[in-house]
């Protein structure tokens, strides 16, 4: 850890001075925060502000132009998307995605599997420390297929699940490798209350087992009933940092949220 | 497809007691055009079916092992089980550094430069006279001797022993595709051509799996590109002709890409065909090109893709 | 070594480089435009080559009448190319397209080499035994020609994209597809024609080297070989990238013909384009379309 860096021992992950440009236009600029152990923060902003760029670059998925990040003091700047998985650092994705074609265990166990199974050449052989691997993998999966009330669809294709229920399937994939942190994107928009209601048990069962989330959301009251601090981006900056109660009160936010027309008794 | 491995035991039984019970050069030059194809095509389904790369290198592989067995016996004098599997590494190493290069821009990249490949390679064969020979080839191979300790050396030739010698080896490599499709790293292939953010974002690594999947791919085409022009007792410029390719890919895209058995029974179907069908060979590419178009827009998963949507609607129904 | 032989192969290079721009401009349209990469665009070259060929032969037509012919019908070729099968396939599906296009080439050139044998032939128009003297070198009129046409291609290609409504917005959906779509931007009309141009494009270049070289039923594919790499180098999509790389290319096989033997020259492309690959893996000038 040099030069920066995560500056006290509760912090999980720490984002200093990230940038990311399109086209010569800021997406995101000099954004940087800090996340501590075992909490759930949120990320909002009107849309467009840079929220899922913020996400891709600190999960690799895009390259960033500037800024460093740490998870849990190891540096993980410049990485590709897949050792930040490796590294314990998981996310789902804004459009979901899941592997249509294959059954529900399947892409759980995908999920797992990095972590879990051994390499390639006892895959290929196929002894017995890869059948037990496998056995595990599965059984974890079949316990979070329980837990969203999908077992029964354990062996479907995962094409024929509704929009919801692959929202479920992609968060419980993203935590089948146990990660430390794990970063949602939007995992309740277009979703019923329902349905919202199992994903909020859900992320506090996680967060109950020691996971600590970022969620990108707009849903305000969900929001407000989950996270235990709030970070605001407007046009790619942070403008608020602060405990759901904070930020609702900050004029700076609901003016980003009104557009520039900004009232002066707005509170 | 649930019957498929008994019916395809039953198919090798039969295979393996030809040599036993008649005596036609016809039928056994068939049937090594058959083990040749079902090699070809389950190598393009691994790279293809599993991986999502459409590879048009793979004839560059085959010829590069015909090239590269025949080199090194003639002008090296080594024998035909070493020079066949160095061959294949050859092609290999060619197909890892086509990978690499274009992976690291697009899966379009990829394509590209694969044809770019094949097409050097004929370029190569016929213009680097010193080291090919030229357009004229290397015509006359010796027939190969085979030694297995233990076993007195099995000198090959005619038809009927390079049938058994490619039966052997299309079993072992079908038996080893097989395995690799099946088991946890042909898993993670489907996935990462399902969906390669998604992959990613479970940690597992895109570039590796498709580096190794060309390589494998390579390397067993290769192998039978070195076995096969010893039975052809020439390799020239024609190694490398598209016709191969062009089958190949009916092959896969007929059969189902990521079917093993689709593309295998597909491999036999298309094999045994063009004997029947005896007309102009450019009439054929014709209609094999008409069958690609029809396969393309009307099937896109082949046949092994409509049983699939036949299950995927007893889900669906299933769901309501 | 003497500069009047430098010279005639800087010339060579030259009209091969320009004969090579048309195609791959064509190639790099389409493939910004659709995300489609045309397997088959070798093969349209080779039919415009054939059909000059015949039309002078055959059927009495002078040169430009040849030209004018070949193109209009390869333009209507392209419109119905598109119409026929490229609409059929979806923005994802990439693989399949390449299949199509590839199935479509196996057609053209099999079906080429059935009909007409694969006989080199040549094409005699009334230029063929002319020629220009310019300064030390002499070249044919027919090579001079070639050069004219290319440049009357690029300077109309220019004025459709930068002057047109429907050029424009061939630009705006190559550069951000989805933007240009949200602007209410109709991608069929603009797919429609950016494969009529690109097929249009190798028209010409068939038109323009019939009468320079031998027409043969597999000179499309032997020619593929450098549109490819072409369209690599100058940046996938990228098509001012891409006629710049043709030219270029075209110079250096010239020069590199008259010092080392075939393989060098032919391999020079493939070599180019993995060192490319592998130091600017977006080309030279870059990916996206910039025209
Ligand atoms: N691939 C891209 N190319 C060009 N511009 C992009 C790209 N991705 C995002 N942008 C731009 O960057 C800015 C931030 O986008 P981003 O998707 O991060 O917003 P967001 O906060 O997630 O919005 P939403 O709430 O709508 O999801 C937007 O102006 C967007 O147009
Ligand atoms: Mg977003």
């Amino acid at each position: 850890m040099s030069g920066g860096g995560p500056s006290n021992k509760d912090t999980l992950f720490a984002a200093q001075g990230l940038g990311k440009r399109y086209h010569g236009v800021d997406a995101v600029a000099d954004v940087g925060f800090e996340i501590e152990r075992g909490s759930i923060v949120a990320l909002i902003g009107p849309n467009g502000s840079g929220k899922s760029t913020t996400v891709d670059c600190l999960t690799g998925f895009q390259r960033a132009d500037a800024g460093r990040w740490w998870l849990g003091g190891r540096e993980l700047t410049g990485l590709s998307a897949s050792r930040h998985a490796r590294a314990g650092l998981t996310r789902t994705f804004q459009n979901v995605r899941a592997f249509d074609e294959m059954s529900l265990l399947e892409n759980l166990c995908l999920g797992a599997q990095q972590r879990d199974a051994g390499s390639w050449w006892q895959a290929f052989t196929g002894g017995p420390a890869e059948r037990r691997a496998q056995a595990k993998m599965e059984a974890r999966a079949l316990e979070l297929l329980e837990m969203v009330g999908l077992d029964h669809y354990a062996e479907a294709p995962a094409e024929i699940l509704s929009y919801g229920q692959r929202k479920l399937v992609a968060i419980a994939a993203s935590i089948m490798a146990r990660p430390d942190l794990i970063m949602l994107d939007e995992p309740v928009a277009g979703v019923n209350p329902t349905m919202i209601n199992r994903i909020e048990a859900m992320i506090r069962a996680l967060n109950a087992d020691g996971v600590t989330l970022l969620i990108v959301e707009h849903n305000m009251e969900f929001i407000m009933r989950i996270a235990d601090r709030v970070l605001v981006l407007a046009s790619g900056r942070l403008i608020a940092d602060g405990t759901p109660d904070e930020v609702r009160r900050n004029p700076e936010v609901l003016d980003a949220y009104l557009g520039r027309s900004r009232a002066p008794h707005a509170v | 497809m649930r019957r498929a491995p008994a019916l395809a035991t039953l198919a090798l039984a039969i295979a393996a007691a030809l040599p036993f019970l008649i005596g036609d050069a016809y039928i056994y030059t068939l049937g090594l055009t058959i083990c040749v194809f079902a090699v070809l095509a389950s190598g393009l389904n691994l790279v293809y079916g599993f991986a999502g790369l459409l590879s048009l290198a793979q004839v560059a592989f085959f010829g590069i092992g015909g090239y590269g067995t025949a080199i090194l016996v003639v002008d090296h004098g080594w024998s035909m089980g070493p020079a066949v599997l160095v061959a294949g590494v050859l092609a290999t190493v060619a197909g890892l550094v086509v990978a690499y290069a274009s992976l690291r821009l697009s899966r379009h990249a990829f394509a590209i430069v694969s044809l770019v490949f094949s097409l050097l390679c004929v370029i190569v064969a016929r213009d680097w006279v010193s080291l090919t020979r030229g357009p004229m080839g290397m015509p006359g191979l010796p027939s190969p001797t085979i030694a297995l300790p233990g076993l007195p050396p099995w000198q090959l030739s005619g038809p009927r022993d390079f049938y058994i010698l490619l039966l052997v080896y299309a079993v072992a490599v079908l038996l080893l595709l097989y395995r690799v499709m099946r088991c946890r790293i042909g898993r993670t292939l489907l996935a990462i051509r399902q969906n390669e953010p998604l992959a990613q974002s479970m940690g597992q690594n895109p570039l590796a799996y498709r580096l190794f999947s060309i390589g494998l791919s390579a390397w067993v085409t290769g192998m039978a590109g070195g076995i096969f022009v010893f039975h052809l007792t020439i390799v020239d410029p024609s190694i490398f002709d598209f016709y191969y390719l062009e089958t190949m890919l009916i092959m896969v895209v007929v059969g189902g890409p990521g079917s093993f058995w689709g593309v295998l029974g597909a491999a036999v179907f298309f094999s045994a065909i063009p004997d029947l069908l005896r007309f102009s060979a450019d009439l054929r590419l014709v209609l094999y090109g008409l069958v690609l178009i029809a396969a393309v827009l009307a099937m896109p998963g082949g046949v092994a893709g409509l049983l699939r949507r036949r299950r995927l609607r007893r889900w669906r129904e299933a769901r309501r | 070594m003497n500069v009047d032989f430098v010279l005639q192969l800087l010339l060579n290079g030259l009209i091969l480089g320009l004969i090579y721009a048309l195609v791959a401009m064509g190639l790099s349209l389409i493939f910004g435009v659709l995300e489609i990469v045309n397997f088959a665009h070798g093969e349209f070259y080779m039919l415009a080559a054939m059909g000059c060929y015949f039309l002078t032969a055959g059927a009495g037509f002078g040169y430009w009448g040849a030209v004018v012919a070949v193109t209009a019908v390869s333009v209507c070729v392209g419109f119905v190319l598109y119409e026929v099968l490229l609409r059929r396939l979806g923005g994802r599906d990439f693989e399949r397209s390449i299949l199509l296009t590839l199935g479509l080439s196996m057609v053209l050139q099999n079906g080429a080499l059935y009909l007409w044998t694969a006989t080199p032939r040549m094409t005699t128009t009334q230029y063929t035994y002319e020629s220009v003297v310019l300064g030390p070198v002499q070249a044919p009129l027919v090579r001079i020609l070639a050069v004219v046409l290319a440049v009357i291609s690029f300077v109309s290609l220019y004025l459709v994209l930068h002057h047109t409504r429907v050029g424009k917005a061939m630009r705006g959906v190559a550069q951000n597809r989805d933007a240009a779509l949200m602007v209410g931007i109709d991608p069929r009309v603009v797919s429609r024609l950016a494969v009529a141009v690109g097929v249009g494009l190798s028209g010409v270049a068939g038109a323009a080297l019939a009468p320079v070289y031998s027409v043969h039923p597999l000179m499309g594919f032997a020619f593929l070989f450098k549109a490819f790499a072409i369209v690599i180098i100058g940046g996938l999509g990228n098509v001012a990238g891409a006629a710049i790389a043709a030219v270029a290319l075209g110079i250096l096989e010239s020069l590199a013909s008259g010092f080392f033997s075939l393989v060098v020259v032919d391999g020079l492309a493939f070599v180019l384009m993995i060192l490319v690959l592998l130091v600017r893996p977006h080309g030279l000038f870059g990916g996206g379309v910039r025209v």
